[in-house]
C-alpha cells in the first residue's frame, strides 16, 4: 500500500480485523503472564518459550503419530501443564521467599535454556504447522476476512471468558486472588500458598499452550516463536498489568495499532510499534488503561 | 597484604601484552570494556535497585558516536572522543532516566528493554549516518602522533580509562552519595525520609550508569573497529545483567571479577553457539538460588582485614 494512497472503507477493516486477531494472539499471551502475576506477584520471562516448548511437543505428537489436530492441541496442553509443574516444583519453589527481582532472573535463565534446548532438540529451523481453520477468505458484507483470523478471536475470546469465570467463581480461583492480595492472610485462611503457585504456572503454561498451537500456522514453529512474550507483555501493560479484561483490550489495541501503522508511518517502523508503544504508555501512565498504580509500602 | 595484592594485579596487568598472544590482548581489552559497563550498571541496578535490560543500547549510543566522531572530525584527540561518547549516552540516560522515575521493578526492565530494541531500530533506520545494515568501518584512533594500530596500544587506553573509571565508581560509592544510593535501594521511602533526594538519586544513577556505558562505547568501537546493529541485540544486555549478577550486586570489584568471568566464557562458547544460552541461563539461576551475593560475597573470607583502608 503505497504511502498517501486513500484507503477504501473495506480494506481498512480488513487491517483492523487482521489487527484483532493479532491482537488476540498477544492478549492470550497477556492472559497467561497476568495469570502469574496475579498469583504470585512476578513476571515469567520464560512465558513465550514454554508455550514454543509445548507447541514443539504437539508438533512432535502429530508428526509422529498422524494424529489428529484436536489430539495434538491435548497433547501441547498436556506437556506444557508437565512442564510448568516440573519447573515450579524444581526452581520456582525454591524462591517463593525471594525477591521479585531474583525471579526476574531465574525466569530470564530460563528463558535461554528453553530456548536454546528447543534448539538443541528440533533444530532452529521454521516448520509449518496445520490449521484449524481454512484458507479461503470469507466475505462478510465487502469486507473479506480470513477464517484463521476469525478462529483466532472466537477461541481467544471464549477462552477469556472460562479464565474470567474461574478466577470469580471457583475456589481456586478465589484462593489465587487472595494469595496475590496477601500471602500471609492467605496462609492463615488455611490455603496453601505453594499449591496456588503450582496451579497458577499450570494454569497460565496451559493457556500459553492453546495459545502456541493457535498461532503456530500463522507465524511458522520456530524455537523463536516464544519472543511474542514481549508483545504479551506490552498488551498486559497497555490493559494494565494484573486486570484480565485489560489484557484482553490491551492485546486487541496493541494488534491493531501495529498493524495500522505501517499504513502512516515508514513501513521499517513497523517491528518498533510495540516498544514504543510501552514506552508511552509506561511514561504517560504506567498503570494501563484499566489498572492502577498500587500505593508503595515500606 | 592489600597493597602487595594490587601492586601484583597491577603488573600483570600491565605486562599482559608481553606475556599473552595477540587475541588475549584483545580478549582481554573486551574484558576491561564490559567491566566498565558493568560498573555502570551496577551502580544503577546494585546500588538503587533500578534493573536495566537495555545497556546494549546504551553502548551502541556511545560506540556510533564514538565512531561517528572519528569519521567526521578526524582531528578531534581521542580522549575528547570517548568523553563525547560518554557526554552523549549520558544525556540519553538522563532523557530515558527521567520519565523512568515512574516505573520500578519489572516495569522498568520492560521500559529498558523496549528502549534497547529501540535503539537497534534506530541505528538500522538512520542508514545515512549509521550505514544500517552494512554497518560502519571506525577508523584508526589517534593521540597525538601515535595511531592505535596495534592490539597492543589499544589494550593500554582501555586499561587506563577502565583504572580511571574504576577510581572514580570507588570514590562514588564510599562517599555520601553512594550511601545516598544505598539507602535508596533498602528502603526508598526511608531513604527519602532521611532527607535523601529520591528523584535526584535515581536520576543521577541513571546518567552515571550511561555515561560509563557510554565511554564503554567508545572503546568498543576503538577495539573492535567495526559496527553493526546486530551486535547489540539484547542478548548483549542479558550478557551484562548476567555479569553483575554473577559479580555480585553492589560491589565494583564483584563487577569486574563478573565481567572477566562472562567474557571468557562467552569467548570459549563461541565455537558452541547452540549451548551458549543453555550455559549462560544456567549461570543466572544457579547463582539467584545459590549465591545471590554473587563472587563478591565470597572475598571477604580472603581478605578480612578492612582496617587497612585510607
Amino acid at each position: 500500500m503505497g504511502e498517501g494512497a486513500p484507503l477504501t472503507t473495506a480494506a481498512l477493516a480488513h487491517v483492523v480485523v487482521s489487527g484483532l486477531a493479532t491482537g488476540s494472539i498477544y492478549a492470550l499471551m497477556a492472559l497467561s503472564l497476568v495469570i502469574i502475576y496475579n498469583a504470585t506477584r512476578t513476571l515469567n520471562f520464560a512465558q513465550g518459550e514454554m508455550l514454543m516448548i509445548s507447541t514443539f511437543v504437539g508438533w512432535t505428537a502429530l508428526q509422529l503419530l498422524r494424529a489428529p489436530l484436536l489430539v495434538a492441541l491435548l497433547v501441547a496442553v498436556v506437556a506444557a501443564a508437565l512442564l510448568a509443574w516440573v519447573l515450579e516444583r524444581t526452581i520456582i519453589r525454591h524462591a517463593i521467599s525471594a525477591t521479585h527481582f531474583d525471579v526476574l532472573i531465574i525466569t530470564l535463565g530460563l528463558s535461554l535454556m528453553l530456548r536454546s534446548a528447543a534448539g538443541l532438540l528440533w533444530t532452529h529451523d521454521e516448520f509449518p504447522f496445520p490449521s484449524f481453520f481454512g484458507s479461503r477468505p470469507l466475505g462478510v458484507g465487502a469486507v473479506r476476512v480470513a477464517p484463521a483470523s476469525l478462529g483466532i478471536i472466537g477461541a481467544s475470546l471464549a477462552l477469556m471468558l472460562a479464565l474470567g469465570a474461574l478466577f470469580r467463581w471457583t475456589r481456586l480461583g478465589r484462593a489465587m486472588r487472595a494469595v496475590a492480595q496477601n500471602q500471609r492472610a492467605a496462609r492463615l485462611m488455611g490455603i496453601s500458598v505453594e499449591q496456588v503457585y503450582s496451579a497458577s504456572w499450570i494454569l497460565a503454561a496451559a493457556v500459553g499452550a492453546v495459545a502456541g498451537v493457535l498461532i503456530a500456522p500463522v507465524v511458522f514453529l520456530s524455537s523463536q516463536m516464544g519472543l511474542v512474550a514481549i508483545n504479551g507483555f506490552t498488551a498486559a501493560v497497555l490493559g494494565g498489568f494484573g486486570s484480565m479484561p485489560g489484557a484482553v483490550v490491551g492485546g486487541m489495541v496493541l494488534g491493531v495499532l501495529e498493524n495500522l501503522a505501517p499504513l502512516y508511518l515508514p513501513a521499517s517502523i513497523k517491528h518498533s510499534v510495540p516498544f514504543l508503544v510501552m514506552i508511552t504508555i509506561l511514561i504517560v501512565r504506567p498503570g494501563g488503561l484499566f489498572g492502577r498504580v498500587a500505593p508503595r509500602k515500606v | 597484604m592489600r597493597a602487595a595484592a594490587l601492586g601484583s594485579g597491577a603488573v600483570v596487568v600491565l605486562g599482559w601484552p608481553w606475556a599473552a598472544p595477540r587475541y588475549f590482548v584483545f580478549l582481554a581489552s573486551l574484558i576491561a570494556i564490559n567491566a566498565i559497563v558493568a560498573i555502570g550498571l551496577n551502580l544503577l541496578t546494585g546500588y538503587t535497585n533500578q534493573l536495566s535490560f537495555g545497556h546494549a543500547g546504551f553502548l551502541a549510543i556511545g560506540a556510533y558516536a564514538a565512531a561517528i566522531l572519528t569519521i567526521r572530525a578526524p582531528l578531534v584527540p581521542l580522549p575528547a572522543t570517548l568523553l563525547a561518547a560518554g557526554l552523549v549516552t549520558a544525556a540519553v540516560g538522563l532523557a530515558l532516566g527521567v520519565p523512568c522515575l515512574r516505573l520500578e521493578g519489572l516495569y522498568l526492565a520492560m521500559a529498558t528493554l523496549a528502549f534497547g530494541f529501540v535503539v537497534v531500530e534506530a541505528i538500522l533506520n538512520l542508514d545515512w549516518l549509521t550505514r544500517g545494515n552494512d554497518g560502519l568501518r571506525v577508523p584508526a584512533a589517534r593521540i597525538g602522533p601515535w595511531a592505535l594500530t596495534t592490539d597492543t596500544s589499544r589494550y593500554y587506553v582501555v586499561v587506563t580509562v577502565a583504572a580511571l573509571l574504576i577510581l572514580a565508581a570507588r570514590n562514588i560509592t564510599r562517599t555520601r552519595t553512594g550511601r545516598a544510593l544505598l539507602a535508596v535501594r533498602e528502603s526508598e521511602i526511608a531513604a527519602q525520609a532521611s532527607g535523601v533526594h529520591l528523584a535526584a538519586y535515581k536520576t543521577l544513577a541513571f546518567v552515571v550508569s550511561a555515561f560509563y556505558t557510554g565511554v564503554a562505547g567508545g572503546l568498543f568501537a576503538l577495539v573492535v573497529g567495526f559496527l553493526s546493529p546486530d551486535s547489540f541485540d539484547v542478548f548483549l544486555s542479558v550478557d551484562f545483567v548476567a555479569m553483575i549478577i554473577v559479580g555480585g550486586l553492589g560491589s565494583i570489584l564483584g563487577s569486574v571479577m563478573g565481567a572477566a568471568v562472562i567474557t571468557t566464557l562467552s569467548d570459549s562458547l563461541t565455537g558452541f553457539q547452540s549451548y551458549r544460552p543453555l550455559v549462560f541461563g544456567a549461570i543466572l539461576i544457579v547463582s539467584m538460588l545459590f549465591m545471590p551475593g554473587g563472587i563478591a560475597s565470597a572475598l571477604p573470607k580472603i581478605q578480612p582485614r578492612q582496617g587497612d583502608r585510607a
